[in-house]
Parts: C-alpha cells; structure tokens; sequence
C-alpha cells in the first residue's frame, strides 16, 4: 500500500477503532445469545421442576446434575438419540445428494420448465404446514407407512430440498462457467466437470445444504408424533415432548434434554465449518 | 455401496443432449417434491370447497365458494394479515441486517472468530420450544431479566411485555429474531466465500471506501445465495405458527399476537372448521405465490446465470 | 448398479411396511394423557397385562391434551389411531359428534356399569361413550402450611390475611392462573353464574358474570394481594419458592409440591361473603372411550383391557399413589380411599363443584371467554363490556362450528 506515513496512520487508528467497536458488537451479540441458553441450563440444574424463578442467579440454589443423570439412567435418551442420528443421516445424504444434482441442472442448462419447476418448488414451502399434516398422514397410511422411518425421512427431506436446491443454485451461479468450458477442453466429461471442478468449488454451499437437511430432521416434531406411535421408534423431539404434561411438565428433564440435543448439531457446525470458511475460495482457484 | 465415482464412470453423461443431462440431474429430487406435495395440496384445494366441520366431519360434500366468502367476510381477516406483514417483514429484516453483518465480521481474520462463529450458530441449534419458553419468563412483568434490566441500567419503569398486545407482539418478534439470525448468518459466511478478493482488491486501487466497496462488490455477489434464503425466509416465517404460540401462549392477550396461520391453527383444531381453514389455508397460499412471483422477477433470482 | 439401487428400494420399502395397528390382533394402544410419574405406574400395571397375556403388546402413548384431540381427529378420518382414548370427559361431546368414538352401552353390561359411580359415566346424547377411572381435575384452595396456619373460610378472611401478607414482589397472600378462564369458574359459580345453560346456549353476559369479574379484577387491583401478572408457571413457581401463601390449583400439582418440599394442606375456596355461595369449580372425570374405527372381531380384546384398567385394584394403585379419587363404588370403604386426608379434601370441595358440561359447544364458550377475560385484567373493557362482547363471541363461535 502506497501511502505517506501520516495518512496510513490516520487509516490505522481508524481501522482500530472499527476493530474495537465490531469486538463490542461481536461481544454484545455472544451475550444476547448466551444468556437465553444459560437460563435454559439454569433450568436444567433447577430443583421442583420450576420453569420460571423469582431469582436472577444463573446457579439456582440447590442447583444439581441430578437431571442429567436421570436422562442417562432412567429413560431412553440414548435410545431416542440413536433414531435421531439414524434419520438425520438419511436426510442430510440424499438431501445433499438431490440438491446437488439438480441445483446443478437449474444453475446451468435453460431446459424447457426449468423456471416453473424452481417456482414450483418454492410453491411447496407456501401451504400453511398445520393444514398439509391432516392429507399427508393419509397419504402414508395409504403407503402402509405409518410407523415407520422411510416415511419420516421422505417428507423430511421434501421440506429441505426446496431450500437446499434453491441455495445450491444460488451459489453455481456465482462459479464461472469457464472454470468447466477449460476442463472440457481438456477433454473432461459433463459429469466429470461438475463433480470434479463445480462441487469442490461448491464446498460452502453444500455445508449449508448439509446443515439445513440435518437441522430439518433433529428438531422435526409434528410430522414425527403423528407417523411415529412407537416408543421404540421414538425420535429425540418426540421424546423430550414426554417430559412434557399439562401443567406439570418435568422441567428439569426438559432443558437437560434440550442442552444437549442441541450438542450434535453444534458439533456438525464445528467440523462441516473448516469448508464453510474455507481458505479455498474461488479467487484462490482462479488467481 | 460403490463410491460415487464408480456410479459415475458407468454413467456415461456424454450420451445425452445437455438439457436431457439437465432433467437425469434433476428427476430425483422432482419425484421427491412431486410425490409428497401433490396429493396434500389438492386435498386441501377439495377441502376448501367442502363443509368439513364438526357436524359433518364424516360426511362432507362440496358446498362451492361459501368458506372463501366467509373468509374475507369479517374485518378480523384484514387486521391480521395487516399483523402478518408486520411481523415477517420486521423478522426477515432483522434476521437479514444482523445475519449479514456478523457474517461480515466474522469474515475477517479477527481474534477468536472460530468460537464466536460457533456460539453465535446456537439459537439455530436448541430446541425451539424451550428457548420460546425460557424468553417468554424472561419477559415476565416482576420477575423477567428484561424488565430487570430496563429498570436497573435504562432507569426506565417496567414494560407489561406479555399483558398488552402491542408489547407482547414485541415479545414475540424479538423471540423470533434471536431465532432466525443464525441461519441467515450461516447462509451469508457461505455466500462470502464465493466472492474473490481480487474484486476488494481492484475496488482499494480504485480508492473506493469501505462503504462503496460493501454496495457494489458485496452486496450484488451475495445476492444469488441470499435471495432464495431470504424468500423462503419470508415464505417461513409467514407460516410459523410456533413462536407465536409459545411466547404468547396461544395469542394472548386477547387474541391479539395472532398471525394468519395462527387463526388457521385455531379454526382447525379448536373449533374444528377444516373446510374454514382450508379455505383460508388457500388464501394464505395466493398470497404467499403471487408476492414471490414478483419478488423473484425483480430480484431475477430464477434467471441462470448463463 | 441401478436395478440393484431399485431392488435395495424395493426391499426397504417392503419391510417397512406396517399396517395400521388397529388391524393387529396382537397389538393394542392407548392414547393417554398421564402425568409423568402416573406415566410409570400405567406402564407397570400394563406389564402385569401382558405378562398374563403372552404374544399381546400394549403401547401407551402421551399425547398433549390439544394434541390427543388433533392427533386423534386426523387419525380417524384415515381409519387408523388408536384403541383407546383416554382423557377427560370434555373430549367426549367433540369425539361424539363426530362419531369416532364408540357408544359403549351394548358393550358393558349394565350391571357392571352400576358398580360405577355416576359421575365416573359419561353419557351423550342417551350414550355411554367413557368411562373414567377417576373423577377430578377440580382447582382448589392449596396452602403452604408454614406461612399460613389456618385456611382462610370466607373471602373477607383471605383478603384481611392477604392484606397483611403481601410484600411485592417477595410475598403474596394468593396467586393463581388468572390468566386462564377454567380457573375463573369457581368465581363466576361463588356470584350464582354459569357458563351454558342445559340445552347447551351460553350463559356469559349476566349480572353474576359481571359481579364475578369485579371481584377478581378487586383482589388484584385494589386489595392487591395477588400479583400483577400472572400465568400459571409464575404461580407455580411462586408457591413453590414459599413466596405465595396459597394457591388455586388442582389435583395435578400436588405430587410437585410434595416432592417441592411444600408442607401443604388443601381447602375449599373460601366462601364469598355477599352471596353465601362456596366457589364451586368444574369437575371432570378422566376416562377411556374406544376408536370408531376398531375392527369388531378386536373389540372384546380391548374391552377386556379397558376392564382390567378400570378394576377395583387398579384404581386403588392410583389413589394410593396419586391421592386419586376412584370412580369404582366398593372402594369408597375402603380405609385407603376413607382415611386419605387429600382425596377426603378434594371430595369437600367438588361437593360444591360442577360437573364439565361435555357438548362440544363449551370449547367456543372458552375461546369466547378468553379475550374478553384477558381484557377485563389488562383494563381495556369494564366487566359489563367483557361480558357483553363474551356471550356474542360465543354465540357466533357456537354457530360457526355448527356449521
């Protein structure tokens, strides 16, 4: 940077008052988040089943883990979070696999209904959700597949992949098409260039597809109380809706279930984040 | 299961003309989307058209544009569409401004990033339903941390959050804002990745400022990840019955928090109106297609790009 | 490769086929609304079932109140759900109308049917529709023994106590659930009102309602020995936290308060002094009723379970655990039932009580009742405007769902 001494010390103190004022921001907004949560943890060490307190303390008095180990030892958690994990991989792989392909296809070939198709699946998302469950319901019983995960993981990812496709698309719109007119040139086949110089580019995106599909699944409630009438195949929303009850809810349980259901979907962000802010960004390929 | 990779040296995608290539890529997810929709949509469309109710919850018949008509018939349909808008356009623009922006921020190479990016990503992560809960005691008139810190830090006398319906309506958007930021902010981190720094870096020879740098390089090149995150967005948060319910228990007070899917909820369920909420369930639909058709046609967002 | 993926499909498509559970002679399940620690004792004594009855399995399901209803709805225009239902009685007018539950006249005997309590039968229209293996679901007067020794007898008393109790927003002399109509009823009956008439026309905009919604609107507002808001969470925490002196509650809670630590005794709501009317809540028994749609040749299977459910010794596990009051009339005797201080307690106060009315009318005079009630508290209608605008909110409501 070519700048006289003085000129780059203004543009540095100024910087560094940004800097300051995005750490107060980054710091204020970690705060609003982290509070909720904490009251969330409270509750989890809180003893009676009390979801409210008259006290502001974060430690309840008489605070204890005994919630967390009732969890473990005394019902299905484990069970619950097996089935969780069992439907949310299914919905993560086809939904990622589906929306690949054809976010591909709407980003690059005008085929005929190519835009009334992307409307349409936009069209999907727009029925009030309550209203679908009543024909849906019928529909699998008819499909004999009440009670059972295919039929689960078939309307989940039907409500991902609108989503998951549109934001594929999204993001191939913005690789250039010359990056697989080259590989062409050298002789590489259509499939060859999309998955061999399209979809490692597309890494963010498919991170967010992957993340979506999956936070579809884990916390899906309605659809799954009314397919699923078996406690073994009891999913974790469903099973934490069991410490529930009318005006004596188990508290307690409840947060503690709730804490760490959401750990694993805190944990696929950790790991699926190395790509999501990868150093492999499109003016590293292309510079 | 082979790898993908065998899969792909049996599929030979040379065979095919580009556009038939176009319709093998996207024929799964098509079927998919075509199975489980169809049959939902056209039940509610013959439902809408029916008397299906209580009295005749077995024995329906068609009785034509009558629940249509009842729709639109009161004035309460006019003022909660009105509360509708208001309450996915304020949502969308905060979860779009705060998600933008700390993707932005933490898109620099700024100290502690990782764990802040992850901390920020948990509203996202946790169960709704307890989180809706645990904000609706913190809104508490005597006992909430909001009131709490209105009256110690801001000196100013206590808001009656869930009593009064403009406050509780507050309530709830402010929920749902703490919500919804997560994921907007997530689509954005992506969407930055996409954008070479060789544009900064020719826009900085330019002498641009920051602030120019953000409207002509930024913003156009997040646009094609953003517009159908925020669409759809709009399209959900339309249609998000949960957080309303939760934070103001079921509307309150006075049925005043209710949004239209709400109203649909209650018609449904409570008073077992299927015709009346599948008529109305219909109109929420017209509304929501006709305002994306023309939000994508001037945001171009179904255009290839090619 | 791909007729393999397709024969792969196939195969996970078949063998996740189930039928529909009804059809399934050695499957039954119950669709109920227990608490959790009920939860526990329901799945012992259905294990003694199964244990006699090899090759049979029972699934009992929770499914929140609004829940079992929508759940239960949608499932029976389809043919499927459960065997049984089991809930409170209101349930039944909506299930009735419908006809998705079974009349169960022709399936009991009327000699077993009179070993029951008259308040544990629900009857519509003529029908028998379900039976209820305990009566309840009543609020009343709950105190926390260490900071009031006696309970207040009149409302006069409760408010002179309230008075000199009360330290916002450390003590207060009552707290309840205001905020909901079904805690009101106790109200609205002390002042001589009711919410419908026998035919089923609500009763809403009447002098009792009027004078009813003062009275509670003065305990907050100018005796103020309630707290300013209040749902039911914050009153339950406040009572359990030793902060509020009683409480209007039910049956429900007190398995909370005793594991809470609360020392707490049970009264009637205190009599109000202008009308000399003890505040009777609504009661309501808690029963199963058979889906419409099981299959005849499965029916005598489930009314043998419904039997064992409904047995002397079952309901006896509950009141000895739940201080439950059974519906079965040989164990009215019996010293568990007799010598129980809470189930004695409970029985005082639903002798003033009122049973639910079961038509499926009463849910629009609560969604009637509800915005108007809210906005009596929140100051934006007088009472006589409130109850004006409840019993036309109502009436249209009523019509509406008749339609």
């Amino acid at each position: 940077m070519k700048t006289t001494g003085n000129k780059f010390k203004i543009q540095n103190l100024k910087l560094r008052i940004l800097n300051l004022f995005l750490y107060f921001l980054l710091i204020g907004f970690t705060l609003a988040v982290l509070y909720p949560i904490l009251n969330v943890f409270s509750i989890s060490l809180r003893p009676g089943d009390r979801l409210l307190s008259t006290s502001l303390n974060l430690i309840p008095d008489g605070a204890s883990f005994h919630a967390y180990k009732v969890l473990f030892t005394q019902t299905p958690f484990l069970l619950w979070f097996w089935n969780s994990s069992l439907i949310a991989a299914a919905v993560t792989i086809t939904g990622v696999a589906l929306a690949s392909t054809a976010g591909y296809a709407f980003s690059r070939f005008n085929f005929y209904g190519r835009k009334s198709a992307m409307v349409g699946l936009l069209v999907t998302q727009m029925f009030p959700p309550t209203m679908l469950l009543l024909p849906m319901y019928i529909m699998l019983l008819k499909l004999h597949l009440i009670n059972s995960y295919l039929g689960v993981i078939v309307i989940y990812t039907s409500t991902a992949l609108p989503f998951c496709v549109w934001q594929m698309k999204g993001y191939y719109d913005t690789i250039p098409f010359s990056l697989e007119e080259a590989a062409r040139i050298d002789g590489s086949t259509r499939w060859g260039a999309f998955r061999k110089i399209v979809l490692p580019l597309a890494a963010p995106a498919l991170v967010i597809t992957a993340l979506f599909s999956f936070m579809t699944a884990w916390s899906e409630y309605i659809v799954a109380a009314q397919v699923l009438q078996d406690t073994s195949l009891f999913t974790l929303p469903l099973g934490l809706k069991q410490f529930e009850a009318s005006m004596s809810t188990q508290w307690g349980l409840y947060a503690a279930g709730s804490l760490l259901v959401s750990v694993p979907a805190v944990a696929l962000f950790l790991i699926l984040s190395r790509w999501l802010i990868s150093g492999l960004t499109l003016g590293s390929v292309k510079g | 299961m082979k790898p993908p990779s065998a899969l792909a040296g049996k599929f030979d995608s040379e065979r095919f003309s580009p556009n038939t290539f176009a319709y093998i890529l996207m024929i799964p997810a098509a079927i998919v989307m075509f199975g489980v929709v169809v049959y939902p949509f056209m039940y509610n469309v013959v439902l809408s058209f029916s008397n299906m109710s209580l009295r005749h919850f077995k024995d329906w018949h068609l009785i034509g544009m009558r629940q249509y008509a009842e729709v639109f018939k009161g004035k309460i349909f006019y003022i909660v569409l009105l509360k509708t808008l208001v309450w996915t356009f304020v949502n969308i623009f905060f979860h779009v401004t705060i998600g933008v922006s700390l993707a932005l921020i933490l898109n620099r190479k700024i100290f502690g990033r990782a764990a802040v990016r992850t901390l920020l990503i948990l509203p996202w992560a946790i169960p709704q339903v307890i989180v809706a809960l645990t904000w609706r005691s913190m809104f508490n008139y005597e006992y909430g941390s909001i009131n709490l810190f209105i009256a110690h830090f801001l000196n100013m006398s206590p808001v009656e959050w869930l009593g009064k319906p403009l406050e509780a309506f507050s309530a709830c958007i402010i929920t749902n804002v703490w919500l919804g930021f997560p994921f907007m902010m997530t689509i954005a981190l992506g969407g930055l990745q996409s954008i070479p720094q060789e544009l900064y870096e020719a826009a900085d020879i330019d002498g641009a400022s920051g602030w120019r740098k953000f409207w002509s390089v930024t913003v156009p090149l997040l646009k094609p990840v953003m517009i159908p995150a925020i669409t759809l967005g709009i399209i959900w948060t339309f249609n998000n019955v949960n957080i309303i319910w939760l934070v103001s228990n079921g509307g309150e007070p006075s049925d005043q928090t209710h949004i239209l899917v709400s109203y649909v909820y209650k018609a449904a369920f409570n008073l077992y109106r299927y015709g009346y909420a599948a008529a109305l369930s219909m109109v929420i639909f017209a509304i929501l297609l006709t305002f994306s058709l023309v939000f994508l046609k001037r945001t171009r967002a179904s255009e290839t790009a090619y | 490769m791909r007729y393999s993926l397709a024969v792969v499909l196939c195969a996970v498509f078949i063998s996740s086929c189930a039928k529909s559970t009804l059809d399934d002679p050695h499957q039954i399940v119950i669709w109920h609304q227990l608490r959790p620690d009920e939860r526990l004792v329901l799945k012992s004594l259905l294990a003694d079932y199964m244990a006699k009855h090899p090759g049979l399995k029972i699934t009992a399901l929770y499914k929140e109140t609004e829940e079992l209803r929508s759940g239960f709805q949608i499932a029976a225009i389809g043919g499927a759900g459960p065997d049984l239902v089991y809930g409170p009685s209101d349930q039944v007018g909506p299930f009735e109308a419908m006809e998705i539950i079974l009349p169960l006249d022709t399936l009991f005997t009327t000699e077993y049917v009179s070993r029951f309590d008259p308040k544990g039968l629900v009857y519509s229209h003529g029908h028998l529709y379900q039976i209820a293996d305990r009566v309840g679901n009543h609020v009343m007067l709950v105190y926390n023994k260490a900071l009031i020794s006696k309970p207040p007898q009149t409302m006069d008393e409760l408010i002179k106590f309230g008075e000199k109790f009360t330290r916002p927003p450390n003590y207060y002399g009552l707290v309840w659930n205001y905020t909901e109509p079904y805690f009101f009823i106790p109200f609205l009956t002390g002042y001589g009102g009711w919410v419908m008439d026998s035919l089923g026309n609500p009763t809403l905009d009447t002098p009792q309602m009027v004078a009813a919604l003062k009275f509670m609107k003065a305990l907050r507002d100018k005796y103020k020995i309630v707290p300013k808001s209040c749902d039911y969470e914050t009153a339950d925490a406040l009572f359990k936290e030793g902060k509020a002196a009683m409480i209007i509650n039910g049956p429900w809670s007190f398995g909370d308060y005793k594991k809470a630590g609360i020392d707490f005794g049970l009264a009637r709501i205190p009599l109000i002094g202008e009308t000399g009317i003890w505040p009777g809540p609504m009661v309501s028994p808690l029963g199963f009723s058979i889906n419409a749609s099981v299959p005849k040749w499965k029916i005598p299977e489930v009314v043998e379970l419904m039997k064992y459910l409904l047995s002397p010794e079952v309901e006896l596990t509950y009141t000895k655990r739940f201080d439950t009051i059974p519906t079965r009339k040989d164990l009215y005797e019996d010293p568990a039932v007799r010598d129980n201080p809470l189930v004695r307690m409970s029985e005082y106060q639903m002798e003033v009580g009122r049973p639910m009315p079961i038509v499926p009318e009463l849910r629009a005079v609560w969604d009637a009742m509800r915005p108007s009630y809210q906005a009596v508290l929140g100051g934006t209608e007088t009472p006589e405007q409130a109850a004006k605008e409840m019993q036309k909110s109502a009436l249209e409501k009523i019509r509406e769902m008749n339609e």
